[in-house]
């Protein structure tokens, strides 16, 4: 599903450039949980957010279900995303001027999927939030708005779905609810998952871990 | 990617922020409704024209001359009359008309009319008369000024020369009194009979001359039209159907629509600044919800489209809006245009006017928001990746490859407005400079306050501190209230230089008084008279003879020649057609600015007959030093050549002539006199009542009083225009509060802070009162500079007069721009100060 071949990331900052990713290599295959994991700063969100073409890495190659990243502009990049991943962020990034049921329509009315409106009531059944359709993000809590941003996620039936600390804004409760939403919904889907959290514990749930420090992969040391 | 999800974004978007247009919404339907009311105000002036045409020319054909009509002439009328037209002759002319009792006098005009007058319309009188006759014998019908400034009622006596006139009823409206806005005096209706009886159609007098035909039912009036105009060879005969009627009115209306049109556009351009602030200030706030639907797979192009369709609905309801508004504004400024025009206006929506005032909004919309909603295609969909702080900081690349289509497409509104490429010219350059001259003025001074180190105490170093505050807002704010203040005080230029030009004190040259008509055996006791009266002032004397131009280097003057002329140049025709009024002279008068050639020597004078003419009148008929004209004197062909060309300032109001021909040129001629004369204004009403009482055939022009009535319609006119600058006054200050608004945020912030760390409020209020005084300051200044600059580009290159710089409104528009952003930017900003820091700190 993913190859992920030699990446390296620097951001500038403050007039010196600043490594973010140092020669990541590592694959992901198909219908494979896999998490991403490593203390804040180790790069975790960036690696994830290149896996979903939001940035270009300054070396390195990505391909994503047979589609190598770097070889597409902005505008394919945006056509990638929506026929290929679903994405989660961890502030949710519901549209503040739309209803629960329009923040979860936006894909598919990107698309132009004619039975969209039908198709949103089905999703947000499936995240337990049927009657909460026309609230605003502002009138939700947390753990609902999460739960508009899963269903918003995985509408278009992604192959693929990027979670980015997707409970990093909850009490923990919540976002052991949350995590196992996004798991039965990735298994009912059969698609694959790339899950980013600093908590060991959520990591457990992958088939797979990917440790991040400094901008390396050092799977296996402590 | 599909149409449906632009439609619906942009709903849905609208739905969340309308509060955030606000702005908007007002700069589109404020700029729109001054276009709507200005091309409604047209429409309706056109409309009553079109409407009142046969009424304003008097009938569907009017002939027109300075001579009784020839033998030819009267065959072509009577072979209409057989068709079954009906015609009458109207006579005007002016002259004196004295209070039987107290001997005071009044320059009128009298039409004298026969019983068949008007052909089409009504005479309204009160008390109401029977249409038919209106006045016969020895009574006439007057204008109310009339009654008012002798001190007459109706049923009391006027004396028209010497002959006793009772005054039957006052003129409320005259259907074809359209001739020229100025008018020398009052109406004073008589029958034509009462005319020649009062000795004032005698020799040398300026009579004008008007047969009006009425055609009989279903005769062709472009016929009847091309049939006189083949029977009648005398080009000085101007024959007008009713469809062309008065072009001079219709011109002038047009012009003061354009102008006015100027403004209004002016008004929605400034507009264009707060859409283009208040979208810019609209993409910020979006950024991060743009990012997000990038993250979702939404391609710019897409989002581009659906942020565009919002903006143009937007535009469109604002649009309509400005449209009603226009619609509703428009009878007050029809009430202001209604002393000027002679006709009935009517308030009018008319539909095309109505389609361009949207179509105008919606594109300068479109236009201005374009620049700002490119930075959409920018946004990278990895901002939110990144935490705030950079997101805030983010900014987008300016789109330059647009800054052309987007300029052209402005200009090319502009133009669709002027109407003319000159006038279109003027705008678009005026436009461009100004933006560049205020934004470059708002950049010197962010230097300024960046470079010099601040000295003085909090609120000062405070205030400057604020002026290059991110977001670019002492940008938006010296451009919006700097074009304000140029509109501004370039109308007060313009009219302060107007009043100028017309103010009689201020003319040392121009004589109180043109006597004309003064025959040649009054000269010396007419002389006698003034002089006495005017305690000591002896008249100047100028001999003249009226002759009408018939050929130019042999070729004689046609009709078809004349024609042509009038289609080329319809303004400048009448130097071809007008009755010259010839002197002559063996010196040059004190003051002769020669351009071309030199005056003659006694010897050169006695060759042959010569002429010098005025420099202007030459250009347009094309004529050199070295050609010959011939004038056609009373019937007599008098060939003279071109000696030289004379510069006249007509302004001085001096005595001056078009043509001056050498001495012995006119002799045997039938001549009379123009008399001029200086005397202090104390002694004016006197001596014009001795003048008159003496010698009843002499009209007294009164230089003064006609000024006055000039003054008195520039007034009026400047009235209209300060009306329409109104709106982009409201516009500008409608920019500057929401730019000053979207500051807001952060002016809270800081004023907590400042108070957090002890500051008072008034402390604060000072320091805000710094920076909005400097912005007003620099915008003044700019503002003044400009209007100076475009008032001289105005009179240099429209009106063609001289111009004088007004310290006056220049200072009174730096003041007044200072102090405008300090109260605009205190009401925007007051409540800040009142806030409790915890409270605010909280919420951070």
């Amino acid at each position: 599903m993913i190859q992920v071949r030699d990446l390296v990331m620097r951001l500038p900052s403050g007039g010196r450039s600043l490594t973010i990713l140092d020669g990541v290599t590592f694959d992901v295959k198909v219908g494979e949980v896999c998490a991403i994991t490593g203390p804040s700063g180790s790069g975790k969100s960036t690696l994830v957010g290149l896996l979903a073409g939001l940035d270009r890495p300054t070396a390195g190659s990505i391909v994503v279900a047979g589609v190598e990243l770097g070889r597409l502009g902005e505008d394919a990049l945006a056509r990638f995303r929506r026929e290929t991943l679903g994405y989660v962020f961890q502030s949710f990034h519901l549209i503040p001027t739309l209803t629960a049921a329009e923040n979860v329509a936006v894909p598919l009315e990107i698309v132009g999927v004619p039975e969209a409106p039908a198709r949103v009531r089905e999703l947000l059944a499936e995240v337990g939030l049927a009657d909460r359709a026309h609230h605003y993000p502002i009138q939700l809590s947390g753990g609902e708005q999460q739960r508009v941003a899963l269903a918003r996620a995985v509408a278009l039936r992604p192959k693929l779905l990027l979670a980015d600390e997707p409970t990093g804004n909850l009490d923990s409760a919540t976002g052991a609810q949350i995590i196992e939403l996004l798991l039965a919904l990735n298994r009912e889907r059969g698609s694959t998952l790339v899950l980013v959290t600093h908590d060991e514990a959520l990591a457990r749930h992958a088939g797979r871990v990917i440790r991040l420090r400094d901008g390396r992969i050092v799977n296996g040391q402590p | 990617m599909t149409l449906r999800f632009a439609l619906r974004m942009a709903w849905r978007q609208m739905r969340g922020a309308w509060r955030h247009f606000l702005t908007f919404f007002a700069c589109i339907a404020l700029g729109v409704a001054a276009l709507v009311s200005v091309g409604t105000l047209a429409a309706s002036l056109d409309g009553a024209v079109a409407r009142e045409a046969k009424a304003l020319t008097g009938g569907d054909l009017e002939l027109r001359s300075a001579r009784p009509l020839d033998a030819q002439a009267q065959d072509a009328l009577a072979r209409l009359r057989v068709e079954g037209a009906r015609t009458t002759a109207v006579r005007e002319l002016a002259a004196m008309a004295r209070h039987p009792a107290t001997g005071a006098t009044l320059l009128v005009e009298i039409k004298a009319v026969e019983p068949a007058y008007p052909l089409y319309g009504r005479v309204q009188v009160t008390p109401p008369r029977p249409d038919h006759p209106l006045v016969a014998d020895a009574t006439a019908l007057v204008e109310q000024p009339l009654l008012d400034r002798l001190g007459l009622a109706v049923g009391d006596g006027l004396l028209l020369g010497a002959v006793p006139f009772t005054i039957t009823g006052v003129i409320e409206r005259e259907p074809d009194r359209a001739a020229s806005f100025v008018t020398l005096g009052p109406r004073v209706m008589i029958d034509a009979g009462a005319l020649e009886p009062t000795g004032l159609t005698g020799f040398g007098s300026r009579v004008r001359y008007r047969t009006l035909v009425r055609l009989g039912e279903g005769a062709s009036a472009r016929a009847a039209h091309e049939a006189l105009e083949r029977a009648i060879a005398d080009p000085s005969v101007r024959v007008t159907a009713f469809d062309e009627a008065r072009p001079g009115l219709r011109r002038f209306f047009s012009q003061l629509t354009t102008y006015l049109g100027l403004v209004g556009l002016a008004s929605l351009f400034v507009g264009g600044i707060g859409v283009a602030s208040s979208v810019a200030m609209f993409v910020r706030r979006q950024l991060s919800t743009i990012a997000v639907l990038k993250c979702l797979g939404a391609e710019s192009r897409a989002l581009l489209a659906a942020y565009l369709v919002q903006i143009q609905a937007l535009a469109v309801i604002g649009s309509l809006a400005g449209a009603g508004l226009g619609v509703l504004v428009q009878p007050a400024l029809v009430r202001v245009v209604q002393p000027f025009a002679p006709i009935a206006l009517e308030p009018s929506g008319d539909v095309w006017t109505l389609v361009r005032g949207l179509l105008m909004g919606t594109l300068t919309a479109l236009l201005c928001a374009v620049w700002p909603l490119l930075a959409v295609r920018a946004v990278p969909p990895s901002l939110i990746l990144r935490r705030d702080v950079q997101a805030a900081g983010w900014r987008a690349p300016r789109p330059w490859a647009a800054a052309l289509p987007i300029a052209a497409g402005l200009a090319a509104l502009a133009f669709w407005q002027a109407g003319s490429l000159k006038l279109g010219a003027i705008f678009v350059g005026a436009a461009l400079v100004a933006l560049v001259v205020l934004a470059a003025l708002a950049r010197t001074l962010i230097l300024l306050v960046r470079t010099v180190p601040p000295g003085g105490g909090l609120a000062w170093r405070q205030g400057l501190a604020g002026l290059r505050r991110p977001g670019g807002h002492a940008l938006r704010v010296v451009v919006a209230l700097g074009t304000g203040v140029m509109l501004l005080v370039a109308i007060a230029l313009l009219e302060a230089n107007l009043s100028r030009q017309i103010a009689f004190e201020r003319k040392h040259e121009a004589p109180s008084f043109f006597f004309v008509d003064v025959q040649g055996d009054q000269r010396e006791p007419f002389a006698g008279l003034v002089t006495r009266a005017s305690g000591g002032v002896a008249p100047a004397l100028t001999p003249v003879v009226r002759g009408r131009l018939a050929a130019i280097d042999g070729v004689p003057l046609s009709r078809e020649l004349v024609e042509a002329k009038r289609a080329a140049a319809p303004d400048k025709v009448w130097y071809f057609t007008r009755e010259y009024v010839l002197t002559f002279a063996a010196e040059p008068p004190a003051g002769t600015a020669i351009t071309r050639g030199r005056w003659w020597t006694a010897a050169e004078a006695a060759q042959r007959p010569r002429v010098s003419l005025e420099d202007e009148a030459a250009r347009h008929l094309g004529v050199a030093v070295g050609d010959s004209l011939v004038f056609d004197v009373q019937g007599v062909r008098l060939e003279v050549e071109v000696m030289s060309l004379r510069h006249v300032d007509w302004q001085s109001l001096a005595a001056n002539f078009f043509a001056i021909l050498s001495p012995g040129a006119l002799e045997g001629a039938p001549l009379t006199y123009v008399a001029t004369a200086r005397v202090p204004a104390a002694a004016e009403s006197e001596l014009q009542d001795q003048v008159v009482a003496t010698f009843p055939n002499i009209t007294a022009i009164p230089v003064r009083a006609v000024l006055e009535r000039v003054a008195a319609l520039f007034a009026q006119i400047g009235f209209a225009v300060r009306l329409m600058a109104l709106f982009s006054i409201t516009v500008g200050l409608t920019v500057i509060a929401s730019t000053l608004a979207a500051t807001r945020h952060q002016r809270l912030y800081e004023t907590v802070i400042l108070k957090t760390l002890g500051a008072t409020r008034a402390t604060v209020a000072r320091a805000f009162a710094v920076e909005y005084a400097c912005l007003g300051a620099v915008s003044g200044l700019g503002g003044v500079l400009l209007a100076a600059v475009l008032t001289w580009v105005v009179h240099r290159f429209v009106l063609d007069a001289q111009w004088t710089l007004e310290l006056l409104p220049l200072a009174a528009g730096a003041v007044g721009a200072t102090a405008v952003a300090l109260a605009v930017g205190g009401l925007a900003t007051l409540r800040l100060l009142g806030r409790a820091p915890l409270a605010v700190l909280r919420q951070d």
